[in-house]
């Protein structure tokens, strides 16, 4: 017979108790009330001598009672079968996941992973399957359960240390929670297999745990049941760290007197600095061209300081910091966006200061900003258009009637890719509507609405208006039409309405045409046919409209490691696009590539197709730089199993006995039986001591005082 | 019914038992069966008094005290008379009666309480049919009552109500009602003290001196349960004080050997006080006929009254 609680035995020790109570002189219950104690002196309750011990069959039943008890509370059970293999053989999955992100560079964190790596590998057994994996932004496998399979038992160290020692870490941000769901879910895939044994799994965590780490995405993750997470928290060896980030421009940038670059300091929670220095620095790296700033940043704060460029300095890309421990987040690449031009042909008569013409308010709707000069070029819509232009404008503006030869010439842009507005001022432009699209039937007719006419029905889904689709913006009815132009959309084969008038006529039409498309809006923006103009709609609606001309390349954001590099004109030049890496390499891209996804460090990106040139500073993430260990019970708080120590296989083998024994103690339920052998007992001691004080006290004389 | 004799001078015959004079409920009608059993005056006032009760004249015979002739009827007859008066005493006798909870204790089917009250019961009916003014003082730990001794209708009746009354203190304070007659009764009289004497007594002397000082007669009354004297206990048990309700484990076999000698060590230094003082002591065990206690003070007043004023006789 086992025992599940053998502590609950030493209850019996309690049999000691009614032995000393059956050799004690049951006296002390009695009271005699006595005159005075003054001549009294307590006498010591007296142990009567072992030959006197009383009432045997008592004791023997009260020390039977309490034995009984204690047994039962030990809660005891038979071991039917004999104890599974309790030797620590079972095999265990383990993902190991190292974090290789750019503050895994710090001093002394990469060597400390890997012994790390190497002391978890050391504790698996022959038939654990392990996998490892780094992950910063992304997760890669290093060893895959199936590599670690397949090599022998005595070279799967090696072979993960080796591949490790391959790996440095890199310049990434670090998603913490996508790697853990990573892991799960491989360690999920493993048990979907079949002869995967069906023993613990595990996630094998090393990394320095900073509070950057994206864990947003654990938020709503299933965390598969019997997963344990081993946390392997690697310490920096020193805790100050500030970071320098861009800030984006103001707005107003163009009105300073010098030009400034804007950059973020912020500070580790956990530094120990206060004090750095900030500035450009000269292209080899060395030392502050100019005078640096110095900058008071107290732990766990930020600060934005605008770093002046120096005057007659050339060719500054980076801004550094100095004053830091670490060293791998001190330098941002700086690279002034290169001013957009762009060109719009206006064909039209209209004079340039006349208020009542579209022109007047086109010109002034896209004014000069430090990103983008808009030119409108203006062209009679009778005169021969020049070829130049044509080619060098992205978007028309036909408000009026042309002849056949500039009709087809802008058709050809248009089919090429361009973009076509046409906001008819009467419905004598209807022959033109018809030579651009090719519909010599179409036709246009004015209205009057009888009061006004608003827009509805707008389609919010469209880029064009998209950037209304927010409740704040998409109230377009203070935008009175008071005229407008008719036309039947179904007669224009592929034409889309974007918007309606409240009459039902469509408002602005999208009609596709070859690579480029028309837009035709009918009503103009001036005065006499609507508010458009005047309202505040207009410039962000004619921003939208040369954006989706592909004239306006939208504002670029910062990009940091890993994001990837939209391309634009140079990736349509149809030509191979040779970029060349930071570092000094250089590589090809295929013909036609949108967007360069090899961002893997820091520094400026230069790419190059034919005369086509986009250069491109990519930075380290600023999540990066928040190099404060996470809170400990913040992976908990996300639902993670919780750093847990790896069991230790021998107490994973008594652990393993004592559940069989708890399984075969709650199917017998042995106590039962004791608790009501107990009872029984005491039954019994309770009749016979009832009888032997019965009969005592028909033997005994009751009275308390010598007759 | 018949107690044993235990004084010589007294019939065993004379003598009610205790135990069958307690089942008497009546305290007044208990006095007077002890008394009427056993009717003697015999003591004296102390003091030479007037008297008021006149009984009649006698002539005058040379040797008589010309103090005590009658002017106005030699004045109206020329003949001397004198004026012979009742023999009237003045004494004024104070009872102390014990009422702590300690004399509640008893082993005899009467509390020592009990037997203290008719006790003083007894003494008060036996001088208030001799006319003489009782006053009663009950005490525990302080002064419960106190009736002034008076010789009037109704005051014995009262002084009875007085000794019915339930005690209930919590410690016996032997001094105070000593000290309390001292300052209260300034005229010299009988002082008799009913107690159990269980408690301290060293300060018992310097105030019964005081007392006695004063010129009082003091007689001492110990009533003891027979439990008391000879702790005649079966059963080892917790002994609880009556009084401090203190409970203490005893095995009366071993403690007895002990025991005795103590309590009777302090009954003889109650005794030695007493006679250093030169005042009555009885001891009382309660389950003693009550007529040897009330023999015994005559006796005792006899004799000292003999002893101390032995040509002090009554007046004519």
């Amino acid at each position: 017979m086992s025992f599940l609680t053998p502590l609950f035995m030493l209850g019996a020790l309690a049999v000691a108790g009614p032995l000393i109570f059956h050799l004690i002189r049951r006296t002390t219950r009695e009271r005699t009330v006595f005159s005075s104690l003054m001549f009294l002196r307590p006498t010591p309750p007296r142990l009567t001598h072992r030959s006197r011990l009383e009432h045997l069959l008592l004791l023997l039943l009260r020390c039977l009672a309490l034995a009984l008890l204690a047994l039962g509370f030990a809660r005891p059970f038979l071991r039917r079968t004999a104890p599974t293999d309790a030797t620590p053989g079972q095999a265990r999955r383990i993902a190991v996941l190292v974090d290789e992100s750019a503050s895994m560079r710090r001093a002394g964190l990469w060597p400390e992973a890997r012994a790390r790596v190497e002391a978890v590998l050391r504790k698996t057994t022959p038939a654990d399957q392990v996998a490892v994996y780094t992950f910063g932004r992304q997760v890669s496998p290093l060893v895959s359960f199936e590599e670690w399979k397949n090599a022998l038992a005595g070279e799967r160290i090696g072979l993960v240390m080796s591949r490790l020692a391959a790996v440095n870490p890199g310049w990434t941000s670090t998603h913490l929670g996508n790697a853990l769901i990573s892991a799960a879910e491989a360690l999920a895939d493993a048990d979907g297999e079949k002869k995967v044994p069906a023993g613990p799994r595990e996630i094998v965590l090393v990394s320095d745990l900073q509070a950057g780490s994206a864990l947003d995405s654990l938020q709503a993750y299933d965390w598969p049941k019997g997963l344990q997470l081993d946390v392997q928290a690697l310490p920096a060896r020193n805790p100050t760290n500030a970071g320098l980030q861009l800030v984006a421009d103001s707005p107003d940038a163009d009105r300073e007197a010098t030009p400034a670059v804007r950059v973020r300091v912020s500070n580790a929670a956990d530094s120990v600095r206060e004090q750095f220095k900030v500035g450009w620095s000269r292209p080899d790296g060395t030392d502050f061209a100019g005078a640096a700033i110095d900058v008071y940043v107290p732990p766990g704060q930020s600060r934005v300081i605008a770093v002046p460029v120096p005057a007659g300095v050339t060719g500054l890309q980076k801004i550094m910091l100095r004053g830091d421990d670490e060293d791998f987040d001190n330098t941002v690449y700086v690279m002034p966006p290169a001013k957009q031009k762009l060109s719009v042909l206006y064909l039209g008569a209209d004079a340039a200061d006349d208020i009542h013409e579209p022109l007047f308010f086109l010109q002034r709707a896209v004014p000069d900003n430090p990103h983008l000069t808009v030119r409108v070029v203006t062209q009679a819509p009778d005169a021969p258009l020049a070829p130049a232009i044509a080619q060098e404008a992205r978007i028309y503006f036909v408000t009026g009637p042309m002849n056949a030869a500039t009709a087809a010439e802008l058709r050809d842009q248009m089919l090429a890719g361009k973009t076509v507005v046409f906001a008819p001022k009467s419905a004598d432009a209807a022959a033109a509507l018809g030579q651009l699209l090719a519909l010599p039937g179409l036709g246009l007719e004015d209205v009057q609405p009888a009061n006004y006419a608003m827009l509805a029905e707008i389609d919010f889904q469209h880029p064009l208006f998209a950037p209304f689709a927010d409740p704040r913006f998409s109230d377009f009815t203070k935008i009175h039409v008071w005229k407008y132009r008719r036309v039947n959309a179904a007669a224009i084969p592929g034409a889309r309405i974007l918007a309606k008038f409240d009459s039902g006529d469509p408002a602005l039409l999208e009609i596709p045409a070859g690579k480029g498309r028309l837009l035709a809006l009918m009503t103009g923006w001036n005065p006499d046919d609507s508010q458009l103009a005047v309202s505040s709609k207009f410039v962000p609606l004619l921003y939208s409209i040369l954006e989706l001309g592909g004239g306006l390349a939208s504002q670029s954001t910062q990009i940091v490691v890993g994001d990837p590099v939209p391309l634009g004109d140079v990736g349509t030049a149809g030509e191979a696009t040779t970029v060349r890496l930071p570092d000094g390499t250089t590589t090809t891209l295929a013909a036609g590539t949108q967007n360069f996804t090899g961002t893997l460090q820091p520094g400026i990106y230069e790419f190059s197709t034919g005369a086509r040139m986009l250069r491109v500073a990519v930075n380290l993430d600023p999540a990066e730089s928040r190099t404060a260990p996470l809170p400990a019970d913040q992976l908990e708080r996300y639902g993670a199993p919780g750093p847990q120590a790896a069991p230790d296989p021998v107490q994973a083998a008594r652990r393993e006995a004592l559940l069989q024994g708890e399984e075969a103690e709650s199917r017998q339920k042995l106590w039962r039986w004791f608790i009501g052998a107990t009872l029984a007992v005491l039954l019994f001691e309770s009749v016979l001591a009832g009888w032997t004080a019965r009969r005592q006290t028909r033997t005994v004389n009751p009275g308390g005082l010598a007759s | 019914m018949i107690a044993s004799p235990q004084s010589p001078g007294l019939s065993s015959a004379a003598l009610v038992d205790p135990r069958a004079l307690m089942g008497i409920r009546n305290l007044e009608l208990r006095a007077r069966v002890v008394v009427e059993g056993f009717w003697k005056g015999l003591h004296r006032s102390p003091y030479h008094g007037f008297s008021v009760e006149f009984t009649e004249y006698r002539q005058y015979t040379p040797g008589d005290d010309p103090r005590y002739l009658d002017w106005r009827v030699f004045a109206r007859s020329d003949r001397y008379f004198i004026k012979k008066f009742e023999d009237e005493t003045n004494l004024r006798c104070h009872l102390l009666v014990d009422q702590s909870r300690s004399m509640s204790f008893a082993s005899t089917g009467y509390t020592k309480a009990q037997y203290a009250a008719t006790l003083a019961a007894t003494l008060a009916y036996f001088l208030h049919l001799q006319g003489d003014a009782i006053g009663l003082l009950t005490f525990d730990q302080d002064v419960r009552e106190y009736l002034p001794a008076r010789h009037r209708a109704g005051h014995l009746r009262q002084l009875m109500f007085a000794l019915e009354k339930a005690g209930g203190g919590q410690a016996t304070n032997l001094t105070a009602p000593v000290e309390r007659i001292t300052g209260l009764v300034r005229k010299r009289g009988l002082v008799a003290y009913v107690s159990d004497f269980l408690a301290p007594i060293e300060r018992l002397e310097p105030s019964l001196l005081a007392l006695t000082a004063c010129g009082h007669e003091v007689t001492v009354f110990q009533v003891l349960d027979p439990a008391e004297l000879t702790l005649n206990f079966e059963k080892a048990s917790l002994f609880q004080d009556i009084e401090s309700e203190q409970t203490v484990y005893i095995d009366p076999a071993a403690a007895r050997a002990e025991y005795l000698p103590r309590i009777e060590a302090h009954c003889a230094a109650v005794r030695a006080t007493c006679q250093k003082l030169g005042i009555g002591y009885h001891r009382l065990p309660t389950d003693q006929p009550l007529e040897l206690a009330l023999f015994e003070f005559v006796q005792g007043r006899m004799r000292r009254g003999r002893l101390s004023r032995p040509s002090a006789r009554s007046r004519t």
